[in-house]
């Protein structure tokens, strides 16, 4: 195999272009199909992700492929680069990396992410806050919420 | 972790903002925003893409926390998704939550009506407050034992009338007004105090009979949005001639259709306090009036049979002279209060023999005495939490006709 086939090109929806090694770009299960298939060359047009995120997704990537040599991590000492990656993240870019890890269907990237909101959004107010969902509850249901979280604080 | 504090802080603001809410009540709604001040202005521009997160990705985070928190208080995590917005509740009580008779799980004031789990009880203690006649139920094995994790899960208070005691049962661990939302329903003796009547407040049932039009169907309850229903009845067997020995109690269950104890039988329940929205999701339901109740009156009229639940007759005990059961050690305080109900099994003439034998051994709820003033309950399907806490008070109330 020569260089060249090893590399890969990822091109974002906004027209940013990376280079990557074949098998850290392939850990994601809609790149490996791609390639499979052999529908592309050797530029791949991921019309869902912009370059911000992507390079987000490729940095995990790189740190989870196993490339020659690469491949003795500690699970200890990726664990702890994992919760420092989503750690500082904030709350639109963590949503649209779940949308990449599920478009790219990377599945080890959506559980870490999904789980980091998991993480963050623990109670009522930190989901407005956090996730800033406005809520849209009629007022009957406001009542019944009223009352959930008035029992569930009560002790 | 730092995350942990701005948790707390959070926590803070909301109890705040609870308070005001509830001394609004429920018809004035706050304007949003204005509860909390936290949300920064640019946050506010990316307002809502969470809303359009991809329904199985919600539901796979939903999972994670449900799956987490299965105590308490971190339970209240799971409360917290319901209250987000519409589809983050849909997809928590009807897609991830189990209702405690499969998880075994106590997460909304509703679990409280629905029927114990299955294979192992549920373990609460009860907490009696003399000087008020409060009494509080909690999850937790014990006081000792769980310390911060109990969760309050009901309280009662005992109110005496000229005809008899009554508790006011009430979500609430303060509130005990009955016009309240708080309001669960409660527990009625006679004037000796050897029978008592549980009601339940529910709202009424929905009207399966769409071709009626409105004013064809009568109900007795129409200005009012909850119904009390009679859903068991306790007898304590009069003891005469006082001789001494053991209380005899029978609960007649009326909600409960003896079948949901027999094989592959099942049992209807609430899911969501209103009869607005969807109830039940099961079809054809010839039992669905069991827990609506009928329309006649104020009682639930059982077409099936049924559940009845009688104690279990101690055995006496030679060398310690007194009558023992086997708690598993779970009381530990010898008391005429004390007691393990198991299904009654067939009386004669009632067809009754299709309770098979271990459902006759099987204790459905367990009382007994802990401590000064600390009583353990614990209890399992079919019952409810709240059938087995109207039961237990009954048990609180002094009968010397019974002794």
């Amino acid at each position: 195999m020569s260089k060249s086939e090893k590399k890969i090109v990822l091109k974002s929806l906004d027209n940013e272009a990376f280079e990557v090694e074949k098998a850290v770009a392939l850990q994601s299960q809609t790149i490996w199909v791609m390639c499979e298939d052999k529908c592309v060359g050797n530029e791949i047009p991921l019309e869902n992700v912009t370059g911000q995120i992507l390079a987000k997704v490729i940095d995990y990537c790189k740190k989870h492929a196993v490339v020659d040599g690469d491949g003795d991590e500690s699970s200890e000492e990726l664990k702890n680069w994992d919760t420092e990656f989503t750690k500082n993240m904030d709350q639109s870019t963590l949503f649209n990396m779940i949308l990449a890890a599920n478009y790219l269907n990377i599945k080890s990237l959506l559980n870490l992410t999904c789980q980091a909101v998991a993480d963050k959004t623990k109670t009522i107010d930190e989901f407005h806050t956090f996730l800033n969902i406005e809520n849209n509850f009629t007022p009957e249901e406001e009542a019944q919420i009223c009352q959930e979280n008035l029992w569930a604080f009560d002790d | 972790m730092s995350f942990k504090n701005i948790v707390r802080e959070l926590r803070g603001t909301r109890n705040e903002r609870n308070k005001t809410i509830g001394r609004r009540g429920r018809s004035h709604i706050a304007p949003e925003g204005s509860a909390s001040s936290s949300p920064s202005t640019d946050e506010c521009l990316d307002q809502s893409i969470w809303v359009d997160l991809p329904p199985e990705l919600l539901l796979d985070i939903i999972h994670r926390i449900e799956s987490e928190q299965t105590s308490w208080p971190a339970r209240r995590d799971v409360v917290a998704c319901a209250s987000v917005c519409r589809s983050w509740r849909k997809m928590t009580k009807e897609e991830v939550l189990k209702v405690p008779e499969l998880s075994g799980l106590l997460t909304f004031p509703i679990s409280l009506k629905q029927p114990g789990p299955r294979d192992a009880p549920i373990q609460c203690f009860i907490k009696r407050e003399r000087a008020t006649g409060i009494y509080r139920l909690y999850l937790g094995l014990s006081p000792a034992l769980s310390g911060d994790k109990s969760k309050l899960l009901l309280s009662a208070k005992k109110v005496r009338r000229a005809t008899g005691a009554e508790f006011v049962v009430s979500f609430s661990g303060s509130d005990f007004s009955r016009s309240s939302s708080n309001y669960v329903g409660k527990l009625r003796s006679n004037f000796l105090g050897t029978k008592f009547t549980v009601y339940e407040n529910k709202p009424p049932p929905v009207d399966s009979n769409r071709k009626l039009p409105p004013s064809m169907r009568v109900s007795p309850w129409v200005s009012s949005s909850t119904h009390s229903y009679n859903i068991a009845s306790i007898l304590y067997e009069l003891n005469v001639l006082r001789t001494r020995g053991p209380r005899r109690m029978q609960c007649i269950m009326h909600s409960i259709p003896v079948t949901s104890i027999q094989e592959g039988g099942e049992i209807h329940y609430p899911a969501e306090f209103t009869n607005q929205g969807k109830k039940m999701k099961k079809k054809k339901n010839p039992l669905m009036d069991f827990c609506s109740g009928n329309m006649g009156g104020g009682e639930s009229v059982v077409k099936e049979e049924p559940l009845v639940l009688k104690n279990k007759s101690p055995r006496w005990h030679e060398q310690l002279q007194c009558w023992c059961l086997n708690f598993k050690g779970r009381v530990t305080v010898a008391s005429v209060k004390n007691f393990q109900l198991v299904a009654a099994a067939a009386e004669a003439g009632k067809n009754m023999m299709n309770i098979p034998e271990e459902e006759q051994e099987r204790v459905i709820l367990q009382f007994g005495k802990i401590g000064k003033d600390i009583f353990t309950m614990d209890y399992r399907y079919p019952i409810s939490a709240f059938q087995a806490f109207a039961i237990c008070l009954s048990s609180f109330d002094t009968k010397p006709v019974c002794e």
